[in-house]
């Protein structure tokens, strides 16, 4: 029996070796994303002015809606029966989250990072205060990463698994897209953004211990 | 009969209710569509009353694993859900007359219609479930996830700028702000929803009950009232 800590990065190198080898998050979720920035502009207007000032937003909303994709790959990957072996192998449920909930926060990462170059390369945007975008970024994944997690715990194994965890996530997801388009409208401003900071890792950090102590009785729950 | 009681007890307090708020004066500046508050507050009270108990109730389910705390969670998120639909109709048909918009960007308004698909959400999940444990476990989760958009809504018109007016009577310096008979009638509101809530809690748990006794029935394939007409295939064995 290993450690809770060793077993959650048993499974995140699990879950990033098999994104490497089916690249669904870079060859599926990604274009699928940047597809939806290119299209909005479509529909809300082509004019420079307009998409600088709206680009942030959309960035952020797209990342949030099509994010959730990031989070429910795993979803069609794992099976019953291979999620029966760990649990009779004696891996902790906690173990378990942590490291899916991580690998998907990396890939998020990744999927904010090539999206944000889309983004300011297609609007524009501007890109006033940057270096807060360092701790920005990686909240704003961690965040969507373990509420997705949940949610695809939540559903797992359930029929129309596919249509449910977007209808969990996105309402749930408001707090950390205020977060991120507020802390982005402040550094515009010159304003401080540490409260809004503040906001998403309170989520952040309220998803994960709500995600580690009810990983016992969603595993029970298969 | 204890129901029966609860079902007049919640007529009668709604009948007085209604009375209250049709005969105190209108509203100094909004005139009588302002009465649509005495509606539309207790709407939004029963709502947050609802849906705390469902978090309640979520977490006494996951301590205990006793069936019965997940049908008090699914009945009060139930009618938590028709009461955030109640509450969002009428502040639409007060806004129109007000603002002159049914509908506009304020993190009020945003907050708890994302509430209310939170909720629905939580309905939505339960469908995709049979077996009660299963069903009760999962929905138990994400109930008390749920119940973290309650006080955002509440304190938003206080964290945000908003058009929506801040708490008049749940306020941050706890003095509410109304007129003594508006004030009463408003609280005669919130009494009869209140007692409709509890009468319509009584009778929707003891449906949850059914239910399950039905799909227990179903499942271990006993026979029950209406299965020649549902399951007319169902091979019956007769015992003397």
């Amino acid at each position: 029996m290993t450690s809770i800590p060793r077993q959650a990065i048993e499974i995140l190198r699990r879950d990033l070796r098999r994104e490497l080898r089916t690249g669904e998050v870079l060859w599926v979720t990604i274009p699928f994303g940047a597809i939806a920035l290119l299209l909005i502009p479509l529909a809300v207007g082509t004019d420079i002015p307009l998409l600088r000032s709206l680009g942030p937003g959309i960035y952020w909303v797209v990342v949030l809606l099509f994010g959730v994709l990031v989070a429910m790959r795993r979803s069609g990957a794992d099976n019953q029966a291979q999620r029966d072996f760990l649990a009779l192998s004696g891996l902790d449920p906690a173990a378990r989250f942590v490291g899916q909930a991580t690998a998907n926060a990396l890939l998020l990462l990744g999927f904010e990072l090539v999206l944000g170059v889309v983004s300011i390369a297609l609007y524009d945007s501007s890109l006033t205060g940057w270096p807060w975008l360092l701790l920005i970024l990686p909240i704003a994944a961690a965040g969507l990463a373990l509420l997705g997690t949940l949610a695809a715990h939540i559903v797992e194994s359930l029929g129309g698994a596919t249509a449910l965890v977007p209808l969990l996530v996105a309402p749930l997801s408001v707090p950390l897209l205020l977060g991120a388009t507020q802390s982005m409208e402040a550094l515009r401003l010159g304003r401080s953004i540490l409260g809004w900071l503040l906001v998403m890792l309170i989520v952040m950090l309220t998803l994960a211990i709500a995600g580690i102590l009810t990983a016992r009785p969603l595993q029970e729950a298969q | 009969m204890t129901r029966t009681y609860l079902q007049i007890a919640a007529i009668g307090t709604m009948v007085t209710a209604l009375a209250a708020g049709l005969l105190v004066p209108a509203d100094a500046v909004q005139g009588d569509v302002g009465r649509l508050m005495y509606v539309h507050v207790p709407g939004a009270w029963l709502a947050y009353l609802s849906f705390l108990v469902t978090l309640t109730a979520s977490v006494a389910f996951l301590f205990t694993r006793k069936l019965r705390w997940d049908r008090i969670a699914v009945s009060s998120a139930e009618i938590g859900v028709y009461f955030t639909g109640l509450t969002i109709a009428l502040g639409m048909i007060w806004a129109k007359p007000i603002w002159g918009v049914w509908w506009t960007w304020d993190a009020r308004l945003i907050l708890t219609a994302v509430m209310f698909f939170v909720y629905l959400g939580y309905l939505a999940l339960r469908k995709t479930m049979t077996d009660p444990i299963v069903r009760a476990k999962r929905s138990a989760v994400f109930g008390i996830l749920a119940a973290v958009q309650i006080p955002i809504v509440h304190f938003s018109v206080e964290w945000w700028r908003s058009l929506h007016q801040p708490a008049t009577i749940i306020r941050p310096d706890a003095s509410p702000q109304i007129d003594p008979p508006l004030f009463a009638a408003l609280m005669m509101g919130v009494a009869a929803f209140t007692v409709a809530y509890v009468a319509l809690m009584a009778v929707r748990i003891e449906l949850a009950r059914v239910d399950e006794a039905i799909d227990a029935a179903h499942n271990s394939n006993a026979v029950v009232a209406g299965d020649a007409v549902g399951r007319p295939n169902l091979k019956v064995e007769i015992h003397d």
